[in-house]
């Protein structure tokens, strides 16, 4: 039995750009799928044609539509630049618990993400640290989960999580505990953001009454 | 874990320049087999965008890999890639203010303490503080502007790599006029609010732009003559033909008259469709459209690989493209795109003889200043034998800078030297002294662009390779799309040119929710959106070429 998810967000929610960054191979995609539609493909790599996926996610009453992004692969040779960054809200720097090397790699990521994110400076940033493929066998398991703990006090990141994509564990706990502490932030944080105001979106409808030159065309 | 790249590519793009992205992003799409790799460790070649740091640290640095032997048969030629034609010429750049703060012994860790108890007072600009805010720069090396209704814009909205990016209008048009800035009048209501133009004058410009857009043939008794000779004839004022011919169509005197009448329609025609001008700039300078197509490239499956030791082409012996070195790998394809500042020297005919001369200044105001920060556009004209010069002053709002401070652009077709042919604009326009209501140039960079545009990059190159050519003198980008889209078709032909790719929303998933945890915390998506999905899918299928409404706010002042 097929169930569809349908991308278009329902309604006037709070949108949160979500980037998951960490080694190609640890489960991004995975993770991703399993949130938006609950299944597992061990070889699902990056879905052609998909640029984010949306997903609700209802938190103490109030509903939040999570934009995911994908990496798209770009992760591998290191080209993921300002533009899939900037605008992010909340980052998932991730590792798998069978990979040394990628848990080492958390650092590069996180530097990664605030050299080119536009995060403002001195303003905490919501990361969440997850240790994905919980399912492997104890004897494959090379970071400890005070090894993960360690690692985040010492950056300064309150919340981390063990997942598995592969039987589901923790991976809606997972998106839940990113918008709780994104929420303990934006509460603390002072919103006089948005400094790009009236900007142009060439996808939004403009004004197609095609005037004849600039004799109507005022500005209207 | 380092990655290696898959070997068997169906083209392999070199290079991250607009003409090279565009091009891939539409390889991609079409679900072609892309490599887009580079030797720098940003996207966009010639025409990326940096920060104050970088841009400092940009030198030519065209250094010649030897490639492993033993990846190469002995049948086949090897072309080492790279040459110095095409890269950055004259480059400097100098500061025109202080180092630190002129206060004794301050330089040390002490200076974080100090600056911060005299915050009050008004801060110098110096040095250091504009490398504290080093990251806020995107300095364009080719900044462009966007004509609202020109191909390139309509390719954006066609394609949907509109949502890759946002824009921002140019709010005025500015030109030189005996001896002052004036704005250009580019609406009616730009017309008629214009207190340097008469009542009379009014008349003439409306009934020019009327006459115009009526489809008025008379311009074809002009064959041979100036777009000047049209207008003088018109009995248009002086500085009605100053404002039509250097600033609405960008001529000069010996432009001819049918070209004239052309420009001047394309700027009318993009008037009204989204601000007050008919000019789009880039947020976050011009370098956001080379990465913009390469995202959408990586989105649909192509391979991005930059920083990456790029040694030498290898050819057969009936001179076709067989594979590129890349550190230890060889990597093939069946056809290779690379921008022409990366091809082997053996490659091109004839070396550049024009270049584009470049300027960028950071200013502490505005050239014209006014009470809300404006994006302007100066077109300055030919003066004493100087070419005609595009100057674009960004403030704050383009992402481009920070806060209280202006990024100018000036850009002309050089005849001597960046230098020597920005000399007039600088001496005009600029102060060198604190006190003046002229803004200072703090910050100064010069360099010149070899135009690749016009020379001959088919000649002597093999069959399955295509060089690209690098920025030209346009204001916009429209015939860099042109010819991004004749190497495609030459490559893929019957083809379609990026096609609009669909909206992130109107992607539904296939999947199983059998084993939903309805214990979860979380509140997966009600079941009786299933309607609202079938419903979304026909709607999808069925004005596939309309803008999904994204918003009730739909129209964009």
């Amino acid at each position: 039995m097929g169930s569809r998810v349908n991308m278009r967000p329902t309604s006037k929610n709070t949108l949160l750009k979500v980037v998951i960054l960490g080694d190609g191979g640890v489960g991004k995609s995975c993770l991703m799928n399993r949130f938006v539609s609950n299944q597992f493909d061990e070889h699902s790599f990056h879905t052609i044609g998909v640029e984010f996926l949306n997903k609700d996610i209802e938190i103490d009453g109030e509903t939040y539509t999570l934009q995911i992004w994908d990496t798209a692969g770009q992760e591998r040779f290191k080209t993921l630049r300002t533009p899939f960054y900037r605008g992010s809200d909340i980052c998932m720097l991730t590792y798998a618990i069978d990979d040394k090397h990628s848990f080492r790699n958390l650092q590069m990521w996180k530097n990664e993400f605030l050299y080119y994110a536009d995060v403002k400076e001195n303003v905490q940033f919501p990361f969440i640290v997850i240790g994905n493929k919980s399912d492997v066998e104890a004897n494959e398991r090379e970071v400890s989960q005070v090894e993960m703990e360690t690692w985040c006090n010492e950056n300064a990141i309150s919340a981390c999580i063990e997942t598995s994509a592969k039987n589901a564990s923790n991976v809606q706990e997972a998106f839940a505990t990113a918008v709780q502490h994104w929420l303990r932030l934006e509460n603390r944080a002072d919103k006089n953001e948005c400094l790009y105001t009236d900007t142009v979106d060439l996808t939004k409808k403009q004004s197609e009454n095609r005037t004849s030159c600039c004799i109507n065309a005022s500005d209207e | 874990m380092e990655y290696e790249l898959p070997t068997e590519f169906d083209i392999i793009i070199i290079g991250t320049g607009v003409i090279e992205s565009i091009i891939s992003a539409a390889a991609s799409r079409i679900g072609k087999r892309v490599l887009h790799i580079d030797s720098n460790n940003y996207y966009g070649g010639l025409w990326a965008s940096f920060n104050l740091d970088a841009i400092h640290k940009l030198s030519a640095n065209t250094e010649v890999l030897d490639p492993p032997t033993d990846l190469i048969n002995p049948d086949e030629t090897t072309f080492a890639l790279g040459n110095d034609f095409f890269s950055l010429k004259n480059f400097k750049t100098d500061w025109h203010i202080p180092k630190a703060e002129t206060q004794p012994e301050n330089e040390n860790v002490e200076e974080k303490n100090e600056t911060e108890s005299e915050e009050k007072p008004e801060k110098p600009i110096t040095q250091d503080s504009l490398i504290k805010d080093g990251r806020k720069f995107n300095i364009d090396l080719a900044p462009k502007l966007q004509f609202a209704r020109g191909e390139f814009v309509e390719l954006l909205i066609s394609s949907n790599i509109a949502r890759y990016s946002e824009y921002r209008s140019v709010s005025r048009v500015l030109t030189w006029l005996n001896g002052q800035l004036e704005t250009v009048p580019c609406s009616r209501s730009d017309v008629f609010a214009n207190n340097k133009v008469t009542v009379i004058e009014k008349r003439m410009l409306m009934k020019l732009f009327m006459a115009l857009d009526s489809g008025d043939q008379e311009y074809l008794n002009y064959d041979n003559k100036t777009f000047r000779a049209f207008l003088t004839d018109k009995k248009l004022t002086p500085s009605l033909i100053h404002y039509v011919l250097y600033a609405i169509s960008m001529s000069t005197d010996e432009t001819l008259c049918l070209q004239g009448i052309q420009n001047t329609k394309r700027f009318l025609d993009s008037l009204g469709r989204f601000g007050k001008t008919p000019f789009l700039f880039s947020m976050y300078g011009s370098g956001e459209i080379t990465q913009a197509f390469c995202r959408l490239s990586a989105v649909f499956g192509g391979i991005y690989a930059l920083s990456q030791p790029l040694s030498s082409l290898i050819f057969d012996n009936e001179n076709n493209f067989k594979g590129l070195i890349c550190g230890k790998q060889r990597i093939s394809a069946e056809f290779l795109v690379m921008g022409a500042e990366k091809a082997p020297p053996e490659f091109i005919k004839s070396p550049p003889r024009s270049f584009i001369a470049r300027a960028v200044f950071i200013t502490d105001r505005s050239i014209m200043s006014s009470e809300k920060e404006h994006l302007t556009l100066l077109l300055y004209p030919p003066e004493g034998g100087k070419n005609s010069c595009v100057i674009i002053e960004l403030g704050t709002l383009t992402g481009t800078c920070p806060k209280d401070l202006y990024l100018v652009h000036l850009i002309s077709q050089q005849v001597a030297s960046p230098e020597d042919d920005f000399k007039h604009c600088v001496e005009n326009l600029f102060s060198k002294f604190e006190d003046d209501k002229k803004p200072k140039i703090l910050w100064s960079c010069f360099f010149s662009i070899p135009d690749s545009n016009a020379l001959d990059l088919k000649t002597g190159v093999p069959g399955n390779v295509v060089l690209c050519p690098g920025p030209d003198l346009d204001l916009d980008y429209d015939d860099a799309v042109k010819k991004a889209k004749a190497i495609f078709s030459d490559l893929y032909p019957d083809t379609e040119f990026l096609p609009r790719a669909p909206d992130p929303e109107d992607i539904i998933i296939e999947g199983d929710t059998e084993d939903r945890n309805d214990e979860d915390e979380v509140v997966l998506k009600p079941e009786e959106n299933t309607d609202k999905v079938a419903e979304s899918e026909t709607e999808a299928k069925s004005d596939n070429d309309q803008e999904v409404p994204k918003s009730e706010n739909e129209h964009e002042e």
